[in-house]
This record gives C-alpha cells, sequence and structure tokens, in this order.
C-alpha cells in the first residue's frame, strides 16, 4: 500500500473517531417541550389562584398552586419517560446533570414554599422573589453547563423579576412573574423547541 | 516506515472503531441507538459488539422495560485505554506518513 493511501485511510479513521464521539455527546433529548408546559403550568396557577376560574376562596388560596405544580410534575415525568422509550436517546453525562439540577430545584422549591406558605413568614412578594431565584439559579446552572448564552440571559431575567417584586407593589410582583414567565418559559421554551428541531434535522442528515 | 497490522485489529474495523467512539461520547446507549447512529444490519452490529465485549472493551447490560427487552451498551475502562491508544498510535503513524511524502 502507498504512503498516500496509507495516510488517506488513518486519516479517515480520525475524522471517524472525532465525528462519532461528537455525535454521541450532541444531546438528542428533547427539553424545550417542559420549558413550555410549566410556563403554560404558572398562568394557569396564577389565573387560579386570582379566581379567573371561580369556586370558593379556599380553594384558589389553597389548592391553586400545589394541585397545578403537582399536575405539571406529573405530566413531565410520563411524557418524559414516553418520549425517552420512544426515542431511545442514550445515556450522558450532561443529560444526567440536567436531570439533576432541575430536579434539585423542584425539590428545593416545594420544601420551602409549602413551609412558608403552611407557617404564614411570607407574603406574596417573598414567594415570588423566592421562586424567581430558584428559576434562575437552574437556568444559570443549565446555560453554564451548555454554554448557552440564551439560557443564561433567562436566568438573568428571573433574578431581576425577583428584584423587581421586592421593590415593587403585590401588583407589580406578579406582573413581574408574568413577564418572567413569558420571557423564559413560554418564549424561550419555543425557541429551544425551534433549536432542538433543526438539531435533530441535522443529526438526520448527518446519520 | 510502520504497516498498519500495528493498530490494534480489535478496534481498527470501521464499525467497531465506530461503535467504540460512539459510547465514548455516552455513558451507555441501547443497541437501536447505535444501530441508527451507524446504520447496520443487525446481525452485523451485534457480531461487532460482541468482539467487543471479548475484547473486554465493551460491556453489556441486558433488562425488560415494561416487558420489553432492552440490551444496553457501556465503554469499560479497558476499552478507553484502547482507544486511547489507538489514537495515539494513529497519530504517530499519521506524523511518519506525512514525514514519509516529504
Amino acid at each position: 500500500m502507498s504512503a498516500e493511501k496509507i495516510k488517506v485511510e488513518l486519516t479517515e479513521r480520525l475524522e471517524l473517531i472525532e465525528s462519532m464521539i461528537a455525535e454521541g455527546r450532541r444531546s438528542t433529548t428533547r427539553w424545550g417541550w417542559t420549558i413550555v408546559l410549566w410556563g403554560v403550568a404558572f398562568y394557569v396557577a396564577i389565573a387560579w389562584s386570582l379566581g379567573l376560574f371561580g369556586g370558593p376562596i379556599w380553594w384558589q388560596h389553597y389548592m391553586a398552586w400545589p394541585v397545578t405544580m403537582v399536575g405539571a410534575w406529573l405530566l413531565t415525568v410520563i411524557l418524559a419517560k414516553r418520549m425517552s422509550q420512544r426515542n431511545e436517546t442514550p445515556v450522558t453525562t450532561v443529560k444526567r446533570a440536567i436531570i439533576s439540577i432541575w430536579t434539585a430545584m423542584g425539590i428545593a422549591m416545594f420544601a420551602l414554599l409549602l413551609p412558608l406558605g403552611l407557617s404564614g413568614r411570607s407574603d406574596q412578594q417573598v414567594a415570588i422573589a423566592v421562586v424567581t431565584g430558584l428559576l434562575g439559579m437552574a437556568n444559570a446552572a443549565s446555560g453554564l453547563l451548555l454554554k448557552w448564552k440564551a439560557q443564561f440571559a433567562c436566568a438573568v431575567a428571573w433574578w431581576l423579576a425577583g428584584m423587581w417584586s421586592l421593590f415593587g407593589t403585590e401588583t407589580q410582583s406578579v406582573i413581574a412573574f408574568l413577564v418572567g414567565t413569558f420571557i423564559c418559559q413560554i418564549v424561550f421554551g419555543i425557541y429551544a423547541m425551534i433549536c432542538e428541531s433543526r438539531e435533530r434535522r441535522r443529526g438526520a442528515a448527518n446519520a | 516506515m510502520p504497516e498498519l497490522p500495528e493498530l490494534n485489529p480489535v478496534i481498527h474495523g470501521k464499525l467497531r472503531l465506530a461503535l467504540l467512539s460512539l459510547l465514548m461520547g455516552v455513558e451507555a446507549a441501547e443497541f437501536t441507538w447505535l444501530r441508527e447512529k451507524t446504520g447496520a444490519t443487525d446481525g452485523n452490529l451485534g457480531a461487532q459488539l460482541m468482539k467487543l465485549e471479548e475484547a473486554g472493551y465493551v460491556a453489556v447490560e441486558k433488562r425488560f422495560v415494561q416487558r420489553k427487552p432492552q440490551t444496553l451498551y457501556c465503554m469499560t475502562e479497558e476499552g478507553c485505554m484502547a482507544l486511547a491508544e489507538y489514537v495515539a498510535a494513529l497519530k504517530e503513524l499519521l506524523g511518519e506518513t506525512v514525514i514519509g511524502n516529504r
């Protein structure tokens, strides 16, 4: 075999290794839909707690958030399981890290908000600041991990919404949360879905 | 100039090399995912994975998820080392071919 042929073959092997490692590491998991789903859940909870769906006052005050959040969590778990079975995506360290960050955030939110609400040591503005602070933390961690500036920008937006909630009036705190949800959950979630769909099409073309 | 056979023959096969490289980027992967990424047939893929398993480069876990059989593959430490050595040897050989052409 000539030196030139050997060189071509060896280069092909190196390129194959690089492309396959990159293919394996490329996260094929879809996250965008969960972001949008939680955004919708926040809006439903706010609408319910403000009495837009009617019902007794206690039902609006004490059930809106816990029921909506548990419902959204259940829906996320069921849909994620179905999707992972259908897509058979591999386990990657990044995937596990992202799931860990958001699971820890969810647990922290329940562990803080439930006692805050039940003990009466919190008002609406503090509760919103806690929620936005934790959402900002999880978005920042995910954004840094994925090197995704758009997600880190969402973290900053959540933190700003938290500050606005603390320094503004009660009405302004609700507006801050509504705006934060629209930008960081609905708009960013749809943007993430578009990016994932593009990435999948590129992946299918390369396969 | 060193000849190709000096490279690890278990890894040198294109499909086996692709499989090891794919597994390098993930913690574990299913048979179906590997098939999708490599475009190999079930028989060929199974045979090549078995060779990698026999060499101790890949570990296999079989389980049932909702009554459906699932085969998970992951790279062993030996596999990681073997691939790293293979890449180092490739680079060395490539360097020599470049020098040899001058």
